[in-house]
């Protein structure tokens, strides 16, 4: 007999996706999350393309949907260790780190962050942000709403201070447990989604887009943290003097010509950020810097347009070089045949390139399956469907596959669930 | 018997009386009329409190209960639980949240305190009022109806037919397939890959779980999730083959290409060898890339983005398959000379780029071009356009226009005899164009492949797979629906038949009732928005849960 649970790898909107979709079909999820909390990128974004919705209220019904599915069981702080068997009989280890708070007894008041002696970068605000401490939320609103201690850091788990107890000491509901342990589960399911997202290219590797510590040259992902409201300068758009841009350049395609391929969503999300500039800073002058413009189907075109219309210019450029004069940028490029132009800028945000996730590679190894030439996981040669990989049983979705959106990404995490529970139905049936 | 309404202060920890000073709420409440009740407890969202609170409800013998504690998004779904449990209907509970609204927002505890009181009056004075709502169920029909069978409708069939399941294919055309299968090749699949699409229409074809009714098009159809009655007409007027009932509609009609162009400045229809690029692949299909006199071009043009300004969108995979176009070209023995005119390559898909890299290694020529004119001259086609401020020129003998994706015919037909929406370009909308893209707004009816918007076969496939996973995962076989509880309700004796509510309900859960001159509700449909309830004029429409009375009760209290 088949076995009707699924592991997902991922909790980020494809993964949520695919485990409401099968919880709701009765399935046994286990959803494998590598941090503390569910959400994946989306929960550091304010506001989504094209309708330009809040994106913490766009994914928080879906966040709270999966804390609440009884069907549905997180591993936070997870990993898949390996894989055995074939389609319809896994059998997956997966590591648990511990999180030394309890989930049941946390109401996440936060008592116990104060009292914590250590202070650390918040990689969450891609170190934009003051410190936080070794117990702590990643983020302000993260769901769960319970803290997880970095036993790294930890003064009593380190060894450093046998004595300190002061979160534990702080907390009323009797949530820290600094006698948590590592585990090991071991699931039986009967397939697999591997929903793990991405990153973004390490644009520190290329000296030629001028970024660097105390610049105002900012990555698209810390400008995003930057522009939110719940980010670490409350969504004031400052310099890091604390002084307003007035001017910003936004330069598309970094690392494209690189890697050999377009990440299909920074033309758009580039755009957005001219959105955001404008809504904030009504007179600030804005120059993207694109190749082609991608701006695919039927609705985002207008976005662009509209975008456009409000005064912001877009140019055509090539070899775009990023180079500090004075307390200012300066962007140097390419014109096409008009040679080459400088623009000065207060602000550069570069949009890099979407590039595979983490540990893809040692993900592949475990699920034993081969990365396609750009690093990412692929559909099975021959079938139309680009979630199927070739491994059966094992399905790959939303970023995990390649650059995508958000609609696209939710498509394949419903696809993937249609092949499922086709594929294995409900023995009832 | 008269009303025991139970009254539960949670502590949240140091969470609420830190702020609020919860023993002057209790003494405030306690007298209360039909307050049976009134206590505090710990954390009654823990295991000890919810256990506590079930004992509470069946030992004092609670007719209503009012939980004052935190924000209803975290726990209101929980104490519904214990009610259940406890054998109190759950809709005679209401939360009311003194942790966010109070305790956490206002500096001083006295004023704290005084609107924490406040806001569990108002609490109790709505559960009187509220009513013992019932989950319904539904049953439902597991079969369904897929109109349209391209590749996106032909995906779905397979996905969904089963030995339980029955899928009816209804295909307007005489032959399965769409334009999939009248393409001569497949990228981002090299080579032979057409067998893969034809393979699949075989299957669908000989999939006894499937009925395929080719030059057929949907005549009615009525209902709503789970139960839906359709009935067809066939092309040609012949008898219409039958009537039946399934418990989802998918819509894959696709696409058509836009035919609109000016054959004065495309060429189009007045110069030999301009053609489309459906003809080119019809060409290619059969073999023979040929001019009208019957020998190869020595070279083409390949001219994107036709008709991208008029429809004010990018079509997506044109560039994709005029890359595809270019290589096939190459191919050819002996090769011509081939000229690609851009607006923005669009290449999205990460293997798309080394599609254009190649053919770029090949020798085709791409040309950055607006204002492009097509113009006959000598026999030749000589192609015009402006590169920045230089206006250039190019000869060739063979041109291919790729023209914008566009609805497909009668697409509004459909969408008002399924009550769905059109969006401006005339696609279909999607219940949430970022996380919903393969629903409609109607319950049961869904949207897959390019009759949402120009799409790649990946992509519609993907689409189909998806419309399928949304319906097994709701037309599970042998399990009944439940639809919404706190739905509207429309009074007869007070609705003019204005019909107002109709064109504001997104799900379409209001029709009108000709014969009784009022608009009604189905229950089955009605997501409870409440979007109606404050359109309508003559205030006839009220929501479960919601009713004037109720909410007029509530805020006096909370003003009082
Ligand atoms: C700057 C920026 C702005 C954007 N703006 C928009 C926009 O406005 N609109 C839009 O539609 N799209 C936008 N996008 C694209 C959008 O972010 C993605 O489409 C979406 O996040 C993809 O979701 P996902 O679930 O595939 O991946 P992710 O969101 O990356 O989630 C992956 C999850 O998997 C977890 N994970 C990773 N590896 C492992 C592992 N080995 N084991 C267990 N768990 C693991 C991660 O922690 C994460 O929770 C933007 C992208 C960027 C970079
Ligand atoms: C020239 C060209 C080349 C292309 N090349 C490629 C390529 O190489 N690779 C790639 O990935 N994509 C390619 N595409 C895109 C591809 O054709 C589409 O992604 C795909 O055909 C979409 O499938 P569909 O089922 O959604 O729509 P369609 O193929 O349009 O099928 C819709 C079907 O529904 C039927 N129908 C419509 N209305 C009704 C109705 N009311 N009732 C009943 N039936 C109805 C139609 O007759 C049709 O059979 C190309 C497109 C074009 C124009
Ligand atoms: S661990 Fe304790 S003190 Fe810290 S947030 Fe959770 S409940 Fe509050
Ligand atoms: S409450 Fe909303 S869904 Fe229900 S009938 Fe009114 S408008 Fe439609």
């Amino acid at each position: 007999m088949k076995n009707e649970s699924v592991l997902i790898l991922g909790a980020g909107v494809a993964g949520m996706e695919a485990s409401l979709l099968l919880a709701a079909a009765g399935r046994k999820v286990h959803l494998v999350e590598k941090e503390p909390m569910i959400g994946g990128q989306l929960i550091k974004f304010e506001e989504v393309y094209p309708h330009m919705e809040c994106s913490t209220c766009m994914v928080a019904p879906q966040q709270q949907a999966v804390l609440q599915n009884g069907n549905i069981e997180i591993h936070y702080l997870s990993a898949l260790e390996k894989l055995e068997g074939s389609a319809g009989a896994f059998k997956a280890s997966v590591k648990k780190k511990a999180r030394y708070v309890s989930l049941a007894n946390c109401i996440g008041c936060g008592a116990c962050y104060d009292p914590c002696p250590v202070s650390l970068e918040n990689e969450f605000e891609e170190g934009l942000a003051a410190a936080r401490k070794a117990i702590a939320v990643p983020c302000a609103g993260a769901l769960p709403n319970v803290p997880a201690i970095d036993p790294r850091h930890c003064l009593f788990l380190n060894g450093k201070d046998t004595q300190c107890r002061a979160c534990k000491d702080a907390c009323v509901f009797d949530a820290v447990q600094f006698e948590d342990k590592d585990e090991t589960a071991v699931l039986d399911v009967g397939a697999v989604v591997v929903a793990t997202g991405f990153g973004l290219l390490d644009v520190k590797q290329n000296p030629q887009y001028g970024y660097g510590e105390g610049k105002n040259v900012y990555t698209a992902l810390e400008f995003e943290r930057l522009f939110a409201s719940n980010g670490p300068t409350g969504g004031n758009l400052t310099l890091r003097n604390g002084q307003t841009p007035k001017t910003v350049g936004i330069v598309h395609c970094v690392g494209r010509s690189e890697l050999g391929y377009c990440s299909g969503v920074c033309c758009m999300y580039s755009v957005k950020f001219s959105r955001f500039l404008k809504h904030k800073l009504p007179d600030v002058r804005i120059r993207e810097f694109h190749t082609d413009l991608c701006v695919p189907g039927k609705a985002y075109q207008k976005f662009f347009e509209k975008t456009r219309s409000e005064g912001v210019e877009f140019v055509r450029a090539e070899t775009v070089k990023i180079a500090s004069k004075e307390s200012r940028l300066q962007v140097l490029y390419q014109n096409g045949g008009r040679g080459e132009e400088v623009f000065e800028a207060d602000m550069v945000i570069l949009s890099p390139a979407m590039i595979p996730a983490a540990g893809a590679k040692e993900l592949a190894e475990v699920l034993g399956i081969k990365l396609d030439a750009k690093g990412f996981f692929a559909g099975r040669p021959g079938s139309l469907s680009p979630v199927e990989t070739p491994v059966e049983g094992i399905f790959v979705i939303g970023c995990a596959e390649g650059p995508k959106d958000i609609p696209e990404s939710v498509a394949q995490a419903a696809a993937a669930v249609g092949k499922i529970l086709s594929l294995i139905p409900h023995e009832a049936n | 018997m008269s009303a025991r309404i139970g009254v539960y202060v949670c502590e949240c920890g140091p969470n609420i009386p830190d702020r609020i000073d919860i023993d002057r709420v209790l003494e405030e409440i306690s007298p209360l009329k039909d307050v049976a009740v009134a206590k505090r407890y710990r954390l009654l969202c823990s295991n000890d409190g919810k256990k506590y609170l079930a004992d509470e409800i069946r030992s004092e013998k609670l007719t209503h209960l009012v939980v004052a504690a935190c924000s209803p998004r975290d726990h209101e779904k929980t104490f519904m639980k214990v009610c259940l449990e406890a054998g109190l209907n759950p809709f005679l509970f209401q939360m009311v949240n003194i942790r966010e609204q109070c305790a956490w927002i206002f500096s001083e505890k006295s004023e704290a305190t005084r609107m924490a009181v406040k806001y569990i009056r108002a609490g109790i004075s709505r559960v009187t009022l509220h009513e013992p709502l019932l989950q319904k169920e539904i049953k439902a029909t597991p079969d369904v109806l897929v109109v349209g069978g391209g590749i996106a409708g032909v995906e779905t069939a397979l996905s969904l037919a089963g030995q339980k399941r029955r899928v009816y294919l209804v295909e307007r055309s005489d032959a399965l397939g769409g334009t999939a299968a009248r393409l001569g090749r497949l990228l981002p699949h090299q080579g032979t890959d057409m067998r893969l699409i034809q393979e699949k229409i075989e299957h669908a074809e000989n999939n006894e779980n499937i009925s395929v009714f080719k030059g057929c098009e949907v005549e009615d159809i009525r209902g709503f999730l789970g139960n839906f009655e359709v009935s067809l007409k066939r092309s040609g007027g012949e008898p219409p083959p039958e009537m039946f009932r399934v418990g989802a509609v998918v819509v894959a009609t696709g696409f058509a290409l836009w035919d609109a162009f000016d054959p004065d400045v495309t060429g189009y229809g007045k110069i030999d060898d301009v053609v489309t690029s459906l003809e080119f692949e019809a060409m290619s299909a059969s073999g023979k890339i040929l001019k009208k006199n019957g020998s190869p071009p020595r070279s083409v043009a390949l001219i994107h983005c036709v008709g991208r300004k008029e429809k004010g969108y990018c079509s997506k995979v044109c560039c994709l398959y005029s890359l595809k176009f270019a290589h096939q070209l190459k191919d050819s023995q002996p090769a011509p000379d081939v000229f690609e005119f851009y607006s923005d390559l669009c290449l999205p898909e990460k293997t798309d780029q080394d599609v254009f890299e190649e053919a770029k290694k090949r020798g085709v020529r791409f040309l950055r071009a607006d204002d492009i004119r097509v113009e006959g001259r000598n026999g030749k086609i000589r192609i015009a356009y402006r590169d920045g401020s230089a206006e250039e020129a190019v000869e060739v003998e063979m041109a291919v226009l790729a023209p914008a994706m566009v609805p497909a015919p009668d697409s509004d037909r459909l969408a008002r005899m399924l009550n769905i929406p059109l969006d401006e370009t005339g696609f279909f909308k999607e219940a949430h164009s970022m996380l919903d893209p393969v629903s409609a707004p109607i319950s049961g009816i869904y949207i897959a492949g390019c009759a949402s918007g120009p799409k790649s076969i990946p992509e519609s496939v993907v689409q189909a797979q998806a419309a399928s996973g949304k319906i097994l995962s709701v037309l599970m076989l042998g399990k009944t629906l439940e639809p919404e509880v706190k739905v509207s309700t429309i009074k007869e004796e007070l609705c003019t038949g204005c019909q107002t509510c109709l064109n504001v309900c997104f799900y379409g859960a209001i029709s009108f009732d000709a014969f009784r001159g009022v608009s009604v509700v189905n229950e089955a449909i009605c997501r409870g928005c409440g979007s109606c309830v404050g359109s309508c004029p003559s205030g006839a429409i009220s929501s479960k849960q919601f009713t004037y009375q109720q909410l007029f009760k509530e805020v006096m209290e909370a003003l009082r």
